[in-house]
């Protein structure tokens, strides 16, 4: 089975992240990582492999450090990886992304020699967290898909995966080629061991270019304008209060809630 | 400071992720309990850190030694009883490769590469500084060796899957009576006594090991018979570096605890760590810090360069054991009373962190293996 993991690298989602004084999240210095759904992504694939067979190819688009991304997928059960260069794709909203990503899943297809039966994507990015890419790129390739899932296996010739929804879980099944998006499953991405993270090192990344992709210049124009950025406003200090017994204290927190019109 | 390449800061930085994540919290609970941290230690050896040292030839990563002492110093950062067990188990390899003995050293290598353990066994109750003085015996019958007697404080003794072990196989000769074994786990006569309660590094297994008409194969002897204690000495002045590093890394976590609280800590009006008193305080702490470890690196990058490293390794985990405990006496008086307290960790540092004077050699010992080097013969 070939399975293509899509990976975004993204700032370090553990690091509470400002904006400079251009107005541009001030991301410089902040450790670049692989986007944690991504990463469960990997890991489900990786799983799914190891309990039939397969092989995993990983995927992103990006800058030339983004390949640190893919190398650490390389440790943890992927053994291939492309990297599509991000110049002269220009600034990219999640619907050129989808596009962009269609165009390199069918040149990955060509390079390797083989089509891909499914592909995961995380649910979102933990920087853009649109939700949208997986999606898109699905429809860009006129395959089935599902997303928000916790859990794979193989059935029948085709896949059943579980859905997180706000109210519980779908089961679905379907056929394949498909793309699914992964939420958060019960189990957490492995560590690397020291051997596989060296090993990693020496697998060669491909290179994608712009040109490779044959992408069309007005495709890639984004539909999303970023106006402006604002940080989320600063928590106030809270209230205390502190009357003398329960009653009033009760009583208090009722006003306080009353005059800001909670209800 | 470590000076490591793109490859050795790639694995820095996965074992201190893993470090973080599974190690430094864990182990507050298991240094209560003083029980074996199962799943810490499994998926630390399914992550190979049992056998990092374990060199490319017998299937190990073959990283170099200062690549491994940053890594080292990760481990002893987060818990330096998880460091302990670590570094002994990559350790019981060293007499296997002096010995020059390539089938025993790939076995255990093997063995290391899959998450299992080591114990080297010296000392005993008449026989801590005095090594030589083993009274355990090795006599040679019909083409087996059976081994009687007793060692002590052995780490990794309860759950190790071979052991080092040095025994007589001639009183008459004194240290050139002493020779090496391997021994496999659950060799009939092979039994694991005590288990000490200890003051720290109570995340490692600490045992005695019995020997009672333990019968091996004769091919289980280790270079030749008469070559234990010179085999054992050696294999200690290589591995004592690397505990000069662990005693860093332990010194390293106090800097570390004592500067986030001297920060955040107000009185008289502002931060502790506004005064000059304790500015300065951090100011030798990290100089004794650095300073044993450079050396520790030092005493390794002589066994890199092939030249003498004896006297060096002496030095390294003599200082680094020495300041270890200084710094953490330094690091509880900066958090004051709250220092003393188990509620934060570094009580714990002190405890840890005097292990360092005492294993692989007391640094009285050390002592005397600096100034005989100094002064020589006279
Ligand atoms: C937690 C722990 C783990 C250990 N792990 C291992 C292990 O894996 N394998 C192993 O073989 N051993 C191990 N040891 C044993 C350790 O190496 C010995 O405890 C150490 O060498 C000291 O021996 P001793 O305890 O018998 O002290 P002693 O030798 O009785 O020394 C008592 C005191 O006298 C001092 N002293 C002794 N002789 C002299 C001298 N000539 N000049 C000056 N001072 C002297 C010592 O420095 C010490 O202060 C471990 C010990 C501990 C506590």
């Amino acid at each position: 089975m070939e399975i293509l993991v899509c990976v975004k690298q993204v700032p370090d989602d553990s690091v509470k992240i400002g904006l400079n004084s251009s107005g541009k999240p001030a991301v410089d210095g902040v450790t670049m990582v692989a986007n944690a759904f991504d990463t469960y992504a990997l890991e489900m694939a990786t799983r799914l492999k190891e309990a039939n067979e397969g092989t995993i190819t990983v995927v992103a688009i990006g800058p030339e450090k983004a390949k640190d991304a893919l190398k650490s997928c390389l440790a943890v059960g992927a053994s291939k990886a492309y990297i599509v260069n991000e110049d002269g794709l220009g600034d990219m909203d999640s619907l050129t992304t989808g596009y962009t990503l269609s165009k390199a899943v069918a040149k990955i297809e060509e390079l390797n020699g083989a089509k891909f039966d499914i592909i995961f994507c995380g649910k979102e990015t933990t920087d853009c967290t649109t939700g949208m890419v997986g999606a898109q790129l699905a429809e860009r390739l006129g395959i089935g898909c599902v997303t928000g899932i916790v859990d794979i296996e193989l059935k029948d010739g085709g896949i059943s995966v579980k859905q997180e929804t706000e109210e519980g879980y779908n089961v679905v099944e379907t056929s394949l080629p498909a793309v699914v998006t992964v939420n958060k499953p019960a189990y957490d991405p492995r560590y690397p061991t020291m051997k596989s993270k060296m090993a990693a090192r020496k697998i060669p990344i491909g290179e994608i270019s712009k040109a490779d992709l044959g992408v069309e210049d007005d495709k890639i124009v984004p539909s999303v304008k970023v106006i402006s950025l604002s940080e989320p406003p600063k928590k106030q200090a809270g209230v205390k209060i502190n009357e003398k017994t329960f009653e009033d204290t009760m009583a208090k927190a009722m006003e306080i809630l009353k005059d800001a019109k909670v209800f | 400071m470590y000076i490591l390449d793109e490859e050795g800061k790639d694995l820095l930085s996965t074992v201190k992720e893993f470090c973080e994540k599974e190690v430094k919290e864990q182990c507050k609970e298991y240094d209560v309990s003083g029980e074996w941290a199962e799943e810490m230690y499994q998926k630390a050896g399914e992550m190979g850190l049992n056998a990092i040292e374990v060199p490319e030839e017998y299937g190990g990563i073959g990283i170099s030694r200062t690549t491994y002492a940053a890594l080292y110093e990760e481990m002893a950062k987060a818990d330096a009883g998880f460091f302990t067990t670590m570094a002994v188990t990559n350790l019981t390899l060293k007499p296997l490769i002096i010995g020059k003995r390539d089938d025993l050293a790939q076995k255990a290598a093997d063995i290391l590469i899959n998450g299992g353990y080591g114990a080297f066994c010296l000392t005993e109750p008449m026989a801590g500084s005095d090594a030589s003085n083993n009274k355990t015996t090795a006599i040679k019958k019909d083409g087996k060796y059976v081994l009687n007697g007793r060692k002590c404080f052995i780490t990794n003794g309860g759950i190790a899957d071979f052991y080092i072990v040095t025994a007589m196989t001639d009183k008459e000769k004194g240290v050139k009576g002493m020779s090496a074994f391997y021994v496999e786990k659950g060799t009939p006569g092979l039994s694991v006594g005590n288990e000490e309660n200890k003051m720290g590094i109570r995340t490692s297994n600490t045992t005695d090991v019995v020997f009672e008409d333990m019968e091996i194969p004769e091919d289980c002897l280790i270079g030749k018979e008469g070559d234990g204690f010179k085999i054992a000495m050696q294999t200690l002045d290589m591995a004592r570096a690397v505990m000069g590093i662990g005693a860093v890394g332990v010194a390293q976590r106090c800097i570390d605890e004592a500067v986030a609280y001297s920060k955040q800590r107000v009185t008289f009006g502002q931060p502790i760590g506004k005064f000059q008193a304790i500015q300065f305080m951090l100011a030798d702490m990290e100089i004794k810090t650095e300073t044993a470890r450079q050396m520790s690196l030092h005493a390794l990058k002589l066994q890199d360069e092939g030249l003498p490293y004896a006297k060096e390794s002496a030095i390294a985990k003599c200082y680094a054991g020495d300041i270890a405990v200084e710094v953490a006496l330094d690091a509880i008086q900066i958090l004051g009373g709250y220092g003393y307290s188990r509620e934060y960790p570094v009580e714990k540092l002190l405890r840890d962190a005097k292990i360092f004077q005492i294993y692989e050699g007391t640094n009285q010992i050390q002592r005397t293996v600096i100034s005989r080097a100094v002064m020589g013969k006279f």
